[in-house]
């Protein structure tokens, strides 16, 4: 499965030349809006598990994910394969994914910072942090990251923690997979709404087979960083 | 006289155009022919040395002027030094003081300056843009008016792009009053961030008809559609393409003006086409050598298209094509203006080689001709449609009649495909040659 041969090689590079040209004309389409403050639309989102603990993600989720609204994905990692990340590519063509542990792309970073905006964020799944989700830790993780927002995952619980450092966001699980702590799962993801210094989280939730959106805000004051 | 006839008998017009009536006088020296309106009424005068006319002089006039010969003597020293130089000939240096003149009065009086404009406006003084905002009744007669008028429009055309180009985000963060629950990012404070609920069920994935998110992301494609024809538009010249900020500033704000005028309405958004009629009237106001006016020149060329549009806008409108005032109905109405006009050309182009006016007219009557002669000559030809009292939709059909009427030996020489690769790229004309025919064809009638 890891190499690809002849036929299934031709078909994926070709795959790529036309993904191309969609990025092109996406990317185009989802920054036409020049103006003089640019909206950032994130998406976080992981810990899929596809195929070995769900399917895909929920249709409901699926219909509302359409190519052209957001400008970054942002994974926490577990997609595990392939069909997933050319999935999420076809959403967005700037994608960012933290390797899970049982990832099978080896090649993704164990952690990741970028600048969208203002702010700075930062990825990592949150296997290696120990103990897992605990909030301390993960607010050193994201002390010596030196970014304002940090998304991780593992636990596929969503939280949004604050402490002097900045933001710990975990999106949850997108499918609803059961983690190595509980069976008890909502799918669910997040979507940021970055205007400038504000953050507005979008949290949707598959609750009894609804989709529940909450939001949260905050902002920064400052454009630079005190460290 | 003999030039004129010979140059008159080489463009080939109908008989009844080539009959002495119409010319009266020797040409003037760059071999432009008379296109006074007052020709018709008056007397034939000579152009330069006139029956002195009495004339009021301008600046003690204030009330209107009496209704009799318009074409009045030139201001003092004015006329009489330039008549060697090569660029403006000496009626154009009349003209052009006959506008100032009517400008610097206190209330202008319309039908004079249509009557002047409608011959031309030269480029000299830069007076071009001034004229057309009075000619589209963006400026009132009244000059004392003026600036009261100009500064309101100005602040509506403010708001409008401070409401409409809002994102989804400050929209929505305008919706919610309360806006002091936002948590700091880098406080001392530590706890888990609280979920509050989402306002009117607006966020961004939403599929709702009514979403402000969803709205956003359909304006989406007629946005696209727009900056495709902006980056189009008059490629070969540096004020609209190019590398250089004025270039992209320019096409920036013909972007604005369109994505507003879209959607303030609904019924016919963005049609392509649009951007090369803002864009001739962008450029004019652009160039305005008074510095505010041309650094207005945004909100004023934006409602100045929308007063141009209006008369038009049934040519856009997809839904009255068949209708009695769409495109279709215009285009046959040119169609029985050159029966009319020129039967025997209306005969061979329409019967006998059956080229359907809509191959050829579309275009030059939605766009108003833009796309046909270069921009120089498409700035004349809009002084004359702007300023016709019979007003631009009529003025553009017989100007259309006027320009077959031209080719008409071509035309009947040809067949189907030359006569429209001819219409289609239709060839340099003399265009105030084209502006006297079609001025003609408005008394003449049927031939």
């Amino acid at each position: 499965m890891r190499c690809i041969k002849g036929k299934r090689k031709r078909l994926i590079l070709e795959g790529r030349s036309r993904e191309k040209e969609k990025k092109d004309h996406l990317w185009r389409v989802a920054n036409l809006w020049g103006g003089t403050r640019k909206m950032v639309l994130v998406l976080a989102l992981g810990d899929l598990h596809v195929p070995h603990r769900a399917p895909d993600l929920p249709a409901k989720f699926k219909s509302m994910l359409v190519p052209g609204k957001i400008q970054h994905i942002i994974c926490t990692g577990n997609l595990c394969i392939k069909e997933v990340h050319d999935y999420l590519k076809t959403l967005c063509p700037d994608l960012h994914i933290a390797r899970g542990e049982y990832d099978e792309e080896t090649r993704y970073p164990e952690t990741k910072t970028l600048t969208i905006g203002q702010f700075k964020l930062g990825l990592c799944h949150g296997h290696q942090v120990i103990p897992w989700g605990d909030l301390d830790s993960l607010a050193m993780l994201q002390r010596q990251l030196d970014v304002d927002i940090l998304v991780t995952g593992h636990t596929h619980q969503f939280t949004a923690y604050k402490h002097e450092g900045g933001v710990v966001i975990n999106p949850g699980s997108a499918t609803g997979a059961y983690s190595s702590i509980t069976y008890d799962v909502n799918p669910s993801f997040v979507l940021m709404d970055i205007d400038g210094l504000r953050v507005v989280v979008y949290v949707y939730e598959l609750i009894d087979g609804e989709v529940k959106v909450d939001k949260i805000d905050f902002k920064k004051t400052t454009t630079t960083t005190a460290h | 006289m003999d030039a004129h006839q010979v140059a008159m008998k080489k463009k080939k017009v109908p008989d009844w155009l080539n009959s002495s009536l119409w010319i009266s006088a020797p040409p003037p020296a760059d071999d432009r022919p008379q296109r006074s309106v007052s020709d018709l009424s008056a007397a034939p005068t000579e152009p330069l040395t006139r029956p002195p006319v009495p004339v009021q002089p301008p600046s003690a006039a204030r009330q209107e002027p009496p209704p009799e010969p318009e074409v009045e003597e030139p201001r003092d020293g004015d006329g009489g030094e330039s008549q060697e130089s090569g660029l403006p000939s000496a009626e154009e240096i009349s003209r052009q003081s006959q506008l100032l003149a009517e400008l610097s009065r206190k209330v202008v009086d319309m039908r004079e300056l249509r009557k002047i404009a409608s011959q031309g406006i030269p480029d000299g003084a830069g007076i071009r843009s001034t004229v057309w905002k009075l000619l589209l009744g963006f400026l009132p007669a009244d000059r004392g008016l003026w600036s009261s008028e100009l500064a309101k429009r100005r602040s509506q055309y403010k708001n409008f792009k401070g409401e409409l180009l809002m994102n989804p985000s400050e929209i929505a963060r305008r919706l919610e009053e309360c806006t002091t629950c936002d948590s700091e990012l880098r406080s001392d404070t530590s706890g888990m961030l609280s979920r509050s609920d989402i306002t009117h069920g607006e966020h961004p994935l939403s599929l709702g008809n009514t979403s402000i998110w969803n709205k956003f992301f359909q304006d989406t494609e007629i946005i696209e559609q727009i900056d495709r024809d902006v980056k189009r538009t008059h490629p070969d010249m540096h004020f609209f393409c190019g590398d250089s900020s004025f270039a992209e500033s320019n096409q920036e704000a013909l972007k604005t003006m369109l994505i507003i005028y879209a959607k303030l309405n609904p019924g016919v958004r963005y049609v392509q086409g649009m951007n090369e009629i803002l864009a001739l009237l962008f450029y004019v106001f652009r160039n305005d050598p008074d510095e505010e006016n041309a650094a207005s020149a945004e909100a004023d060329a934006f409602f100045c298209f929308v007063e141009l549009l209006s008369g038009f806008r049934d040519n856009f409108c997809q839904q009255l094509d068949n209708s009695v005032v769409g495109i279709r109905s215009t285009i046959s109405r040119l169609s029985q203006l050159l029966k009319e006009y020129d039967e025997e050309l209306w005969r061979h182009l329409e019967i006998t080689t059956k080229v359907n006016p809509q191959f050829y007219a579309f275009r030059w009557i939605t766009l108003l001709l833009t796309q046909e002669f270069n921009f120089a000559d498409s700035l004349q030809i809009w002084d004359t449609l702007l300023s016709d009292p019979d007003g631009p939709q009529e003025t553009l059909l017989r100007v259309c009649c006027a320009m077959l009427i031209l080719v008409r030996r071509r035309l009947l020489a040809g067949d189907f495909t030359s006569n429209l690769r001819l219409l289609q790229n239709y060839p340099p004309t003399n265009i105030s040659h084209l502006l006297y025919v079609a001025n003609k064809l408005r008394v003449r009638g049927s031939s």
